[in-house]
């Protein structure tokens, strides 16, 4: 079942559209990754989703029915841009926000010191926010964001300026919300943990939305039949054997072994290469080389604009 | 939902109750307010209490024997012989003060006042005073070859004395001066104008640091731009009302404790020269019978007996609608701006017409019923200014109502107008803003 349905979305500033008949769909429970250049309209579509803005045409759908205010209490937003009150204390600043969500107040106070407690900042919990590290500040943030334990978190570029101790801290509290069952959309620009965390992904580029799906399947799609060969360096491949059938696209090595990566014409097997290779090396691995996703945004993109570019 | 905005309200409500400057403030204005009322008057009552100014007259002219006036403060002697020895003797070994010289040099009359340490300073506007007097009587008693019974009699008769009596709608009269009603309009005009440019522009500083601060998105994403607007604009405004309350509840204490700890403060066995210069300026004012009588409080009711409750009220209207005006009207500015340098540009439009109206306060209540004092207080955005201002001085019943009626139309054209340019204004970044793209914002939103 989907908890968001975004149906032929399109929304315009005065001056140009931010999305353009934009539809996709969020699978209730996965991790969806939002991807997309600069500019291309993930803010705005975000901001859609939380009644923030409003589409000029097309309809959001949340959890069957058209969204509406209430639906808010259920969602939680960590914006890009986020801020908090300077010279407010950081757990009365925390309680309000959670008040806003629709929280009683002793029922955030009584989740805030655990929160505290577990992200390691109760000391700070009378402090003005101004005193507060920007890494804990970012922790301030992300508590409030999911202290209501929403059903359907966004994300937008939520590890910009943690450290690598806080981003590891951060994807496996994200990972945790998944498995207790949230869903989550998740805007950034960090490929890596795209592929670590999410499940599906849709391309937003030029307010159009070009490319959506399960990452496995996204990845099976863009493939391009090359393969990662590592044999030991006591016996190479004669080199004779790439050409046309076996196009060597780039080779690495250490003082043990080596590694090809060969790309396969169409019509011939993986078999036939390992058979070939077989017979002169010893392989200590093979493996298909699937493209990474930062290869497909970029190749997706730049497809995209060129063939607008053209026209 | 509502329970929301209360959320919003109490927020900006106590963390501004709560900062320093807040209780600094509230505290500190009551006691220089009073400070403002009642040092110069301390310090004129005890110059003039401890400093006796003993007068030696030597008059050449043996006109002025025995005709200046014995004060508290004051005391005379006469005695003749040479000018220099007697002052030598006299200042020397600190008989006398001062020593007062009138010169018979014919017609006119000259004097010197000699004097070592210091002297009064209306000593020498009191001597010239009574001898301008007596002289003058003396001159005239002269030319009318008659009896100084007789003419003193005369001068009784001939005396002038001016009071100014107003009638109100009901026929009631009342003893009233202009001046005082120009202070008290000045005053009410002031007042206006400081609470709003304190309390409209915090509304401005606070949408700006919500915007600057990026916080805005997390709280839209709660609520409803309009409830934080509303939360805002109210908040402030109890904040407005808790500080104006605790002001009159304190300058009335402090006012009451000093009444009571120093009961002759204003009565009138302190020194009548100390009351007349401090009645410079409202000089026969029925006022300063009651001051005389040292009742501070009965100055003040004596004061608005008739229009007490109609001042009243129509402060607290211009109070409220101003502050709304001017804070809806600054929320949209804010929410226009990314920083607070560049808020200079928009706030510009928003503050000229503050800044007008009290430029015209003297003009005004020099003429509260003139053609720029009409227009003035019509003119919503001038008019809660320029209405208080004109009000003490009475106003036609129909011009107040009509302004209010004007005021309240355009507070709620003022809400549309800022409920539009909020919403759209504080999502949006880096841009400049111009006053075209604000208007397409009103057209489409």
């Amino acid at each position: 079942m989907n908890i968001v349905e975004v149906q032929e979305v399109t929304k315009r500033y005065s001056k140009h559209t931010a999305l353009d008949n934009v539809s996709l769909s969020v699978r209730q429970g996965a991790v969806f990754g939002l991807l997309g250049p600069n500019g291309a309209g993930k803010t705005t579509l975000i901001r859609i989703l939380n009644r923030i803005t409003f589409p000029d045409q097309g309809r959001i759908l949340f959890q069957g029915h058209p969204l509406q205010a209430e639906d808010v209490s259920q969602i939680g937003y960590l914006p890009e841009e986020r801020g908090l009150y300077k010279k407010m204390k950081a757990g009365e600043q925390a309680l309000y926000l959670a008040q806003l969500k629709g929280m009683s107040a002793s029922d955030a106070k009584k989740q805030l010191k655990l929160k505290f407690e577990q992200y390691q900042i109760s000391d700070w919990w009378n402090r003005p926010t101004e005193e507060l590290s920007k890494g804990m500040q970012q922790k301030l943030q992300f508590i409030i964001t999911i202290l209501h334990k929403p059903s359907f978190l966004i994300l937008d570029e939520p590890f910009s300026g943690f450290d690598p101790i806080n981003t590891n801290l951060l994807k496996d509290e994200i990972m945790q919300l998944s498995r207790e069952g949230a869903t989550i959309i998740l805007s950034t620009h960090n490929m890596t943990s795209v592929e670590e965390i999410c499940d599906e992904i849709a391309l937003i580029n030029k307010s159009q939305k070009i490319l959506e799906g399960n990452i496995y399947d996204i990845k099976q799609q863009f493939k391009n039949n090359t393969f990662l060969v590592e044999v030991a360096n006591d016996n190479l491949p004669d080199d004779q054997m790439f050409g046309d059938v076996f196009q060597l696209v780039s080779q690495k090595g250490n003082e043990h072994t080596t590694s090809y990566a060969i790309r396969i014409a169409d019509g011939h097997e993986a078999n036939e290469l390992i058979q070939l290779l077989a017979q002169q090396s010893h392989i200590v691995s093979f493996a298909e080389k699937l493209p990474s996703m930062n290869e497909i945004f970029i190749q997706q993109v730049e497809t995209f604009n060129n063939q607008h570019h053209a026209e | 939902m509502q329970n929301k905005t209360f959320l919003i309200i109490s927020r900006e409500y106590t963390t501004r109750v709560k900062k320093k400057s807040f209780i600094i403030m509230t505290i500190l204005l009551p006691v220089l307010m009073a400070a403002l009322i009642f040092v110069p008057v301390l310090v004129m009552l005890h110059s003039e209490r401890s400093q006796h100014t003993r007068v030696l007259v030597v008059d050449d002219t043996e006109i002025f024997l025995n005709t200046f006036e014995e004060t508290e403060n004051t005391t005379y002697q006469y005695r003749s012989g040479n000018i220099d020895q007697i002052t030598k003797e006299t200042l020397d070994n600190d008989e006398f003060d001062c020593v007062f010289h009138i010169l018979d040099n014919g017609e006119s009359l000259r004097s010197n006042l000699y004097y070592k340490k210091s002297i009064p300073s209306t000593l020498q506007s009191s001597l010239e005073s009574q001898m301008n007097e007596t002289f003058f009587d003396r001159i005239l008693q002269d030319s009318l070859h008659i009896e100084l019974a007789e003419f003193q009699k005369l001068q009784d008769l001939t005396k002038v004395n001016i009071t100014a009596i107003q009638i109100d709608k009901d026929g009631n009269q009342r003893e009233n001066d202009a001046d005082m009603n120009m202070v008290i309009g000045m005053m009410c005009g002031f007042f206006i104008y400081f609470i709003i440019i304190i309390f409209a522009s915090q509304v401005l500083r606070g949408v700006l640091e919500e915007k600057s601060n990026r916080i805005v998105e997390v709280l839209i994403s709660s609520v409803k731009p309009m409830q934080l607007l509303t939360g805002k604009i109210v908040g402030i405004a109890l904040v407005g009302i808790t500080q104006f309350l605790i002001w009159v509840v304190l300058t009335t204490g402090i006012l009451f404790g000093v009444q009571l700890a120093a009961p002759n403060l204003f009565s009138s066995e302190t020194s009548t020269e100390a009351a007349t210069e401090m009645a410079t300026g409202m000089a026969n004012s029925p006022d300063m019978a009651a001051l005389a009588d040292g009742n501070i409080f009965q100055v003040i009711n004596n004061y608005f007996p008739v229009s007490f409750a109609e001042l009243i009220l129509s402060f607290f209207f211009y109070f409220v609608i101003g502050y709304l005006i001017y804070a809806t009207l600054y929320a949209a500015t804010g929410s226009v701006v990314d920083n607070e340098s560049d808020s200079q540009q928009y706030t510009m439009p928003v503050t000229l017409p503050l800044i007008l109206s009290i430029i015209f306060v003297p003009t005004i209540s020099t003429n509260p019923n003139g053609q720029l004092a009409l227009w003035l207080s019509m003119i919503p955005l001038t008019s809660p200014i320029s209405m208080m201002v004109r009000l003490p001085s009475g106003v036609p019943l129909w011009q107040l109502l009509t302004s209010m009626a004007i005021c309240l139309l355009f507070l709620f054209f003022c809400i549309w107008f800022a409920a539009k340019v909020y919403r759209v204004g504080i999502l949006m970044y880096g841009k400049k803003n111009g006053w075209k793209e604000i208007f397409r914002w009103l057209r489409e939103a």
